[in-house]
């Protein structure tokens, strides 16, 4: 049975998707996120929260996701985080 | 003279040198692991960091101000306050390190705390600590921080234990494990010697390189796995 996601590799996964897109619709971020619609607003909702991703709206009243900076500093470092999280347990 | 001779006449500098290192190593740490947390928002960092945080200010009121006042000869109130916030900031500390190998077990996903100092899981931390000290302080013991402080030492040493088994390819794990039974030797002889010696030097001396030890190996991990 495949391992179940950790929460910082589903962040991790959310974000690279966005980032590799640019900009992309909420429905297709929730495809490739491979999450239940509810998990995946909860997981969209902090992100947006935690100023990881932000919200674009066009004039046509249409969304999008697109990543933001801390998304970015998140997705360089996620090597060094995720080694540092299991190597200390937390 | 004798190394012993030696270090009972050098008692207090020895004190502030041990404090001073032991400060200096939580500092580090809590800088190293800052970026870190505010890359990632990790709530295990982030009680990681409040540990080390509390130990950096308990150890720097024992040793070093407590010291000082020693040989400055303060009034003697002032050294039994800091005596008070040094087993206040040790005990939630131990806490802190304890919270932060299981707060993912006791935390839901949904929940997101503005402060991880205080928040209502943490201050059952707080009030057990406050009653500690309290219980100390009114019956002029250690008894009840060296008891609290032993069973958070064995439940940490476990936990980490599992850890280990459960990813043995982590390295530091294993370090970890080492630094969690280390601490519980130390606070054992620390309840020891309170127990049925007084002041014995030797056990003193050998509870400050051993705590100086734990501290090195955590940072040790933090250094490595900080670093790019």
């Amino acid at each position: 049975m495949a391992k179940k996601r950790e929460r910082l590799d589903v962040i991790k996964d959310i974000l690279r998707v966005t980032r590799d897109n640019r900009q992309i619709k909420p429905t297709r971020l929730l495809y490739a996120s491979n999450l239940s619609p509810q998990m995946f607003k909860e997981y969209v909702d902090e992100l947006l929260k935690k100023e990881f991703i932000i919200l674009l709206e066009d004039k046509k009243g249409k969304k999008t996701f697109s990543i933001a900076k801390k998304g970015n500093d998140f997705l360089e470092q996620y090597k060094i985080i995720e080694n540092f999280i299991e190597n200390f347990g937390l | 003279m004798d190394l012993l001779g030696w270090v009972t006449i050098n008692k207090e500098a020895l004190k502030i040198l041990y404090g001073l290192i032991i400060t200096i190593i939580s500092l580090i740490i809590v800088l190293r692991t800052h970026k870190l947390y505010r890359i990632s928002l990790h709530q295990g960092i982030r009680y990681f960091r409040n540990a080390f945080f509390f130990y950096g200010i308990g150890f720097f009121a024992k040793y070093v101000l407590e010291s000082l006042a020693f040989i400055f000869q303060i009034d003697v109130i002032f050294i039994q306050i800091i005596s008070i916030l040094f087993k206040f900031f040790l005990v939630m500390a131990g806490f802190f390190l304890l919270y932060s190998l299981l707060w993912k077990k006791i935390e839901a996903s949904k929940e997101d705390y503005p402060s991880s100092l205080f928040h209502p899981k943490i201050s059952i931390f707080y009030l057990m600590t406050i009653i500690i000290v309290i219980l100390d302080h009114v019956w002029l013991t250690h008894f009840f921080t060296f008891i609290s402080q032993i069973i958070v030492f064995t439940l940490a040493s476990i936990i980490s234990l599992v850890n280990y088994q459960k990813n043995p390819q982590r390295q530091f794990l294993k370090f970890y494990f080492i630094a969690m039974v280390l601490s519980l030797i130390a606070w054992l002889l620390n309840a020891f010697i309170a127990l049925y010696f007084q002041l014995n030097s030797v056990i003193s001396i050998s509870i400050f390189l051993i705590n100086t030890f734990i501290f090195l190996l955590f940072l040790y991990g933090v250094v490595k796995f900080t670093n790019k």
